[in-house]
């Protein structure tokens, strides 16, 4: 009991420096013997009295509660940066803080749970103006501020297009340390620039409050760009300019960055871009309060590293995403069932727990309401079309008969989530509206189930052995891994076994016959499919070929249906021309306690927070 | 205490010559019951863990592989029955899976079965090899003292100070996907410290005994006076602390998987089937209970045997009594050094 | 002296950097922080990996980064520079910001648990050396061996599903079942029968009184809702006074010293009265307050033994602090007591924590805020003790016996000396110098053990620092890590030598 009271002690020391060295005690000098006790006992009161009256408190501060209540939301990672755009700061804690504070996912537009852009129209408004040239035009609605009380202005716009444009960059890179050789980077983010690098600077209307972008070359995705990021007056005056206004002078007088023939660094614009690029990266609470700077409708108010961040309402937010509870506090838990019990136990509101059929029954039992649905990444199979086994069309055929994808997705997800399906689509998900439509004309249904004399007879007595790669260290990869073997010996292959923990970097390589992992999907946006169908794409690691022109021609079509169009004729050719098979999203489960309403489930990295408008705190009782 | 047992005649035939003392040592291990229980109980668990499912091609007597993917029965509940019939049970029986299914369905028993198999592996060669390496180096330092042991117990001094744990889940971040024996070596490699320096000790005071004296006068060589002369008066100190390594070994392993840097699935150890059910706590207990307690069980065993290893080998740790020695007048005193 | 610690300060430094050379080379060859950005497929995934490499110069081959960093490292020996430098993450936070936060709640917990691991470990083990081959000696021997072969997860888990939740769901309506009661009341008489031993017939009477005593007294606990508002209370506080009083006299002096009992008396009043005047002090103390009211309490308890006096004048200093703070603890922890309610309160009915170690935006006063430590503390704290607890008390129960066995002990009983005496006197002393070997290798068990409770308990330290670094592959954290513990595990190897020469007169430290 008094170890546990002396480390109290030596905490709120810490937290309190006002304790002065002064509060000691005194000596004295006595001489005789019997007068000691008397003088003792006084000298020791006179001077406890004294100090103690000197460090005392005037007695407790009582929190001033709102009335919407807190809720708590257990996150896995620690928060590392109030910028989660840079390849550093791209974490999911960063993220969700900035889709609360109106740096990252919030602003003119959100995602919603059905992956559908929808646009916030008392924030400002967005609009496609023309298709050729492609030009978009935003408008902030007026009386906008940041949570400093300085006004939402077109500048701000200016300088998050400059960021996420790469529009001043002139580097070129050393292929092999990333090094830059020549020219200068200034801003570095995680996202692409592709795009937003096909836009000229930016027409800014007289009144301050909108801009419009002109794209050289037609751009699909631009209803995700959104053109709010850092506040411009913070910036500016961390490069040592006095206003915002000053920093869209500045970026409008610089030239575009040309790589071949780079211009001498612009001194100010370095100081901002160093300071976005990794001045909003923290370890500890900061002392400069400019950094918590939001547009958002919550402002981070204090954070204990490794413990908890908590965002209290932002008074100067005037968007749609007004919420209804006071604050929302993020609690940092890494551990999945320590996520379940810190609920069971009242610590934590909503959870987001790695889900199995465990935690859910643990979670229903311990009275929680349970969400569960689809993750947006999903495991599938990849044939390499560069092995020799797998050249001749039949064999891949025959192979991709006999995966069990009904079996592998009753043991692994159903559990979780009895109204999973096996994903039939290598584009769209489930959520996406063409995913009905799409299913039906692609041709999965020839592997719905698993068909061993249908691939003993396009084998024709051959055994060819299929080296398989994914990764050791995930059991569902395992479980799949074990139930593709067991099925695919029946119809005589030869299963050999090349997984590894280390998979990821034995992945571009190639040495394998088909791999087997899981891909992200964005949900929204095309992006990736360039990426992972043209046979320049950096995740098209099983050098596939068959749909180059249309994955390519994606990135250009601006029109909804054409795309469509396009993207399904992706997918039926990946199963025309046996690319390998679509196998399970995963499942997803939030917990959340019953004195907290409004929570849905949303299986991308937002999480539990895309709809955090919607949540309100029963009043207890 | 002074005659040094030479290691090639640890049996001596029975003779009217005094009691060998590796037979004495033997004999006070088999009066402590607890001990020599310990060891028929491990051995008795190894058993039946390696014949249940066999050992590489060889098959066992259980119908299921520990890989093998059934279907689910009953939610994978325990079958296992221990309550006698006329206690209104339904008798011992083992019924399909009798330690329940995990969550694809393979078979529970068979799993724990195997996570014994590779405790068990882990223990033994990370405790040879931590004891080889530990006595050799010790040898060598406590021999030849000087510069050599200066260096070597410097190296030591390095290894030390780096917890069991820590180097543990770096050696097991390194080698834990290369199977159960790859990482039991390289573990015993990093864990041969803790016996390095009680081999020292040992050796730099035997070396100074008569005995090795009169080996050196006749002509042995170094490591003939290490290993045949001075070793064997040692291998007590040797035996306590390699039993005691292994039982923090199992501990070490389980601790490992937990963390998730011990053996890989799809091979299974008994502190990973622990971890990737802890989810599973309330909900499917056996999945959680079964593992542990055969890890606290070997533990506990193995541990006791050493217990029962320290107090043969060294009387004056048990033999002692307060009650006894009120009674009775004390026994001369063994000498101190 | 002075050349005995600057030869060992060199020899460890030189250890230090080897075993980060081995370090550094093991981590690095074994893991790859571009393994999750390999796997990805983000568009601009090159160059994101092309950045990391870039931040974190893997273009380096290891052991020229392994200088790089140490030269880092040789920064912070230059004092006031404020020049450290031990890297950054895999994020971009700087190494050298993030490890003081860790390492301070690491500590808190590793302390707290080897003090208390020490101080059970060690009574227990002597009372059971005492009591050799006795019920309770059997049973503390069984435990021992079982914790000490309980993976430390196990119990941590374990004491999280039960103690934790159980004990929350309890408070709910603390009722305590009657068997229950009954249960804990033939435990509690078996052991101090064990204990106080005897014949047949006082073995009885002892368990007899000390079994309905505890059950009585359970019984009103439960009956009075003391859980939900607990407390001592005037007349508990009075007895306990007296109980350490006469108890700390008993055992260090013996009750026949007068001299002894009044300088345990003075200091009992002294509490006695104190506990009555300061609880309006206590009502607006600020943990300044608390610290200097130790601080005097201590000083008041050496004061009056040093002034009572008498042949044995040190002794009488020893008891007079041993009961001045013991009594003074025991006030403290009556009033922190008082706080439960408002502490329940703020967290809504169920106190004990599960994860982290202080609750988000608790404003409250240092009683408070001492309750919401403790809360948040226990549970990792007796997971982390357990385990080190056992190995003391093995040591210290074989020490005992050995000591016992010595000849200046029997000369000691031959003449006559009480065998309180004996014990305290002459054999504790001997027994502490095998224990302080002990705890320089146990602080680096625990230390390691910290990494699973961490885990477990979600508690932000030095632990976590290394088990999440290491499964990234972010060298950094770890390399971090390892510095502050091997440094410490030096250390506390150095002061155990300096303890083993302060004890053992026969070594010398040249």
């Amino acid at each position: 009991m008094l170890m546990v009271f002396l480390s109290s002690v030596r905490q709120n020391a810490r937290t309190r420096p006002a304790v002065s060295s002064s509060c000691t005690g005194g000596k004295l000098k006595i001489t005789r013997r019997r007068a000691r006790h008397a003088i003792a006992a006084i000298a020791i009161a006179g001077t406890a009295a004294l100090a103690l009256a000197a460090c005392t408190t005037s007695g407790t501060t009582t929190p001033s509660a709102g009335t919407g209540g807190t809720v708590s939301v257990a996150v896995v990672n620690d928060f590392t940066s109030f910028n989660s755009s840079t390849p550093q700061g791209n974490l999911d804690t960063n993220g969700q803080v900035g889709y609360l504070d109106g740096s990252y996912g919030t602003g003119f537009q959100y995602i919603d749970s059905d992956f559908k852009i929808v646009h916030d129209t008392k924030f400002g408004t967005f609009e496609k103006t023309s298709d050729s040239p492609q030009t978009v035009k935003y408008t902030l609605n007026k009386g906008l501020k940041w949570s400093d009380g300085q006004p939402i202005t077109a500048d701000d716009m200016v300088l998050a297009w400059a960021i996420g444009s790469g529009y001043y960059d002139s580097a070129t890179f050393d292929p092999t340390s990333g090094d830059v050789t020549k020219g200068t980077q200034y801003f570095q983010i995680a996202a692409s620039t592709a795009g937003l690098d096909a836009t000229s600077f930016p027409k800014v209307s007289s009144d301050n409050l909108s801009i419009t972008l002109t794209y050289s070359t037609p751009y699909v995705d631009w209803e995700l760009v959104n053109p709010i990021a850092q506040p411009a007056h913070i910036v500016a005056e961390k490069a040592g300019l006095k206003s915002a206004a000053d920093l869209t002078k500045l970026l409008k007088g610089l030239p575009k960055g040309d790589p071949s023939n780079p211009a001498a660094p612009d001194p100010t614009l370095d100081k901002a871009a160093k300071f976005v690029n990794t001045g909003y990266d923290v370890t500890a609470f900061p002392t400069d309060k400019t950094l918590t700077v939001s547009s958002g409708p919550f402002v981070v108010s204090s954070w204990t590293p490794g413990q908890s961040l908590t965002m209290t309402r932002n008074k100067y937010y005037a968007g749609g995403l007004v919420p209804k509870i006071d604050s929302i506090v993020f609690r940092f838990i890494g551990d999945a069932s320590a996520q379940v019990t810190a609920l069971q136990n009242g610590e934590v509101d909503v959870i987001n727990p790695q889900a199995s059929a465990d935690t859910l029954t643990a979670l229903k039992q311990a009275g929680a309401k349970v969400l569960t649905g689809d993750q947006v990444s999903y495991d599938h199979l990849d044939l390499n079309f560069g092995s020799p086994v797998f050249k001749d069309k039949t064999i891949r055929e025959a192979f991709l008969k006999t995966i069990p994808r009904q079996q592998i997705l009753d043991s692994i997800v159903t559990p979780v989530n009895p109204k999973a399906k096996v994903l039939d689509s290598q584009i769209f998900l489930p959520a996406n509206p063409p995913y009905d439509a799409t299913v039906k004309m692609n041709g999965s249904s020839a592997y719905d189930k698993v068909d061993i004399e249908g691939a003993k007879a396009l084998l024709k007595g051959a055994t060819p052995t299929i080296r398989i790669l994914y990764n050791t260290a995930n059991p569902n990869r395992v479980d799949e891994f074990q139930a593709i073997q067991a099925s695919a010996a029946k119809a005589g292959f030869k299963i050999v076994d090349a997984g590894s923990p280390q998979w990821s970097s034995l992945l571009p390589g190639g040495d394998y016959d088909a791999s087997l992992f899981g891909w992200i999907s964005p949900g929204a946006g095309t992006s990736a499919l360039p990426q992972l169908f043209s046979s320049q794409g950096g995740g098209n690691y099983n050098k596939y070929t068959g749909a180059n022109k249309d994955a390519l021609a994606t990135q250009t079509t601006l029109d909804p249906k054409k795309l469509i169009t396009l993207e399904q004729a992706i997918d039926k050719q990946t199963f025309t021309d046996a690319y390998g098979l679509p196998l399970f999203q995963l499942p997803g489960v939030f917990g959340t306690s019953t004195r907290v309403n409004g929570i849905k489930y949303m299986g991308n990295q937002t999480g539990p927070f895309w709809n955090f408008w919607e949540w309100s705190v029963k009043k207890s009782s | 205490m002074t005659t040094p047992v030479l290691a090639d005649n640890p049996t001596m035939p029975e003779t009217k010559a005094p009691e060998s003392q590796g037979r004495l040592i033997f004999r006070r291990f088999l009066s402590n019951k607890l001990a020599v229980v310990s060891v028929i109980l491990v051995l008795g668990i190894i058993i039946f863990a390696t014949s249940a499912i066999g050992l590489g091609p060889i098959p066992g007597w259980w119908k299921y592989g520990y890989k093998d993917l059934n279907p689910q029965l009953n939610q994978g509940a325990p079958t296992l029955s221990l309550w006698p019939t006329w206690l209104g049970g339904k008798g011992f029986s083992f019924g399909e899976h009798p330690f329940g299914q995990d969550r694809i369905g393979k078979d529970y028993f068979a799993m724990t079965m195997r996570g014994i198999q590779n405790s068990f592996l882990v223990m033994i060669v990370l405790g040879v090899i931590a004891s080889v390496v530990g006595v050799v180096v010790g040898a060598v330092a406590g021999y030849y003292r000087g510069t050599v042991d200066a260096i070597l117990m410097r190296i030591t001094d390095v290894f030390i100070v780096i917890p069991a744990l820590v180097i543990g889940s770096v050696v097991g971040h390194w080698f834990g996907g290369l199977g159960a024996l790859v990482l039991a070596i390289m573990l015993g490699f990093f864990s041969w410290m803790g016996i390095a320096r009680l081999v020292r000790g040992e050796f730099l005071s035997l070396r100074e005994r008569e005995f090795v004296e009169a080996a050196r006068v006749a002509g042995a060589s170094d490591s003939r006076i290490i290993f045949k002369h001075i070793l064997p008066n040692a291998i007590g100190v040797v035996i306590v602390s390699s039993t005691l390594i292994m039982a923090s070994a199992i501990l070490l392993e389980t601790a490992l998987s937990f963390l998730g840097y011990g053996i890989r699935s799809p091979d299974v150890s008994l502190g990973l089937l622990i971890s990737s059910n802890e989810s599973a706590f309330q909900t499917r207990p056996w999945l959680f209970w079964w593992p542990g307690a055969f890890i606290v069980a070997l533990a506990l065993l193995v541990n006791f045997v050493g217990d029962g290893l320290r107090d043969a080998f060294d009387p004056r740790h048990q033999r002692f009594s307060i009650r006894k020695m009120r009674e009775s007048l004390p026994e001369p005193d063994e000498d101190q050094t | 002296m002075a050349s005995f610690i600057l030869r060992r300060l060199l020899v460890s430094v030189l250890i230090l950097i080897a075993a980060s050379f081995v370090m550094y080379m093991m981590v690095a060859y074994s893991s790859d922080p571009l393994q999750a950005l390999l796997g990805s497929n983000s568009p601009n995934k090159l160059q994101l990996i092309a950045d990391l490499s870039r931040r974190l110069q893997l273009d380096v081959p290891p052991p020229l980064r392994w200088a790089m960093w140490l030269g880092g490292v040789a920064k912070c020996v230059i004092p006031f520079a404020n020049a450290c430098d031990l890297g950054s993450t895999v994020s971009n936070a700087q190494v050298v910001d993030i490890l003081p936060t860790a390492l301070a709640s690491t500590l808190q917990l590793v302390t707290i648990a080897l003090v208390v691991a020490i101080f059970l470990g060690v009574t227990i083990g002597i009372v059971t050396a005492l009591r050799q081959y006795s019920g309770l000696d059997n049973t503390v021997t069984f435990v021992s061996f079982f914790l000490y072969s309980l993976p430390s997860f196990l119990i941590a888990v374990l004491l999280k599903e039960f103690i934790a939740i159980d004990f929350n769901d309890f408070l709910r309506n603390p009722i305590i079942p009657w068997w229950v009661i009954v249960a804990i009341a033939v435990v509690a008489g078996a052991i101090w029968q064990s204990l106080i031993g005897g014949d047949g017939r006082r073995r009885l009477t002892v368990f007899g009184i000390s079994g309905v005593a505890t059950g009585v007294v359970l019984w009103l606990m439960s009956m009075t809702d003391w859980f939900l508002h607990p407390g001592l209370g005037p007349v508990v506080v009075v007895i306990i006074v007296v109980g350490i009083v006469v108890g700390t006299t008993a055992l260090i002096g013996g009750l026949q010293n007068r001299r002894t009992l009044l300088t345990a008396g003075i200091n009992g009043a002294i509490a006695i009265v104190a506990y009555f005047a300061l609880q309006p002090l206590f009502n607006i103390s600020s943990a300044g307050t608390l610290f200097i009211l130790s601080l005097v309490t201590l000083g008041v308890g050496m004061l009056s033994g040093y002034l009572v006096g008498g042949y044995d004048r040190a002794q009488n200093v020893k008891v007079g602090a041993i009961t001045a703070v013991a009594t003074g603890a025991f006030i403290l922890l009556d009033r922190i007591m008082q706080s439960w309610p408002t502490y329940l309160n703020d967290t809504t009915g169920r106190p004990i924590a599960t994860v982290g170690s202080s609750t988000p935006g608790l404003s409250g006063d240092v009683w408070v805020s001492t309750l919401d430590t403790f809360t948040h503390l226990v549970l990792p704290t007796a997971a982390l003790l357990l385990i080190s607890f056992a190995s003391y008390t093995r040591y210290s129960r074989a020490g005992m016996l050995e000591v016992l066995n010595q000849d200046y002990i029997r000369t000691a009983r031959a003449k006559g000396m009480p065998e309180r005496t004996v014990i305290v006197r002459h054999a504790f002393r001997n027994v502490l110098i095998p224990i302080t070997t002990l705890v320089a290798f146990d602080v680096g068990a625990l230390l390691g053990g910290a990494v699973i409770t961490e885990k477990v308990f979600a508690i932000p330290g030095m632990g976590n620092l290394f088990n999440s670094g290491l499964s990234r592959g972010d060298l950094n954290p770890v390399m971090g890590y390892f510095v502050i513990i091997a440094a410490m595990a030096i250390i506390f190897n150095f002061l155990a030598d300096l303890a083993y020469a302060g004890l053992d007169p026969r070594v010398r430290v040249r």
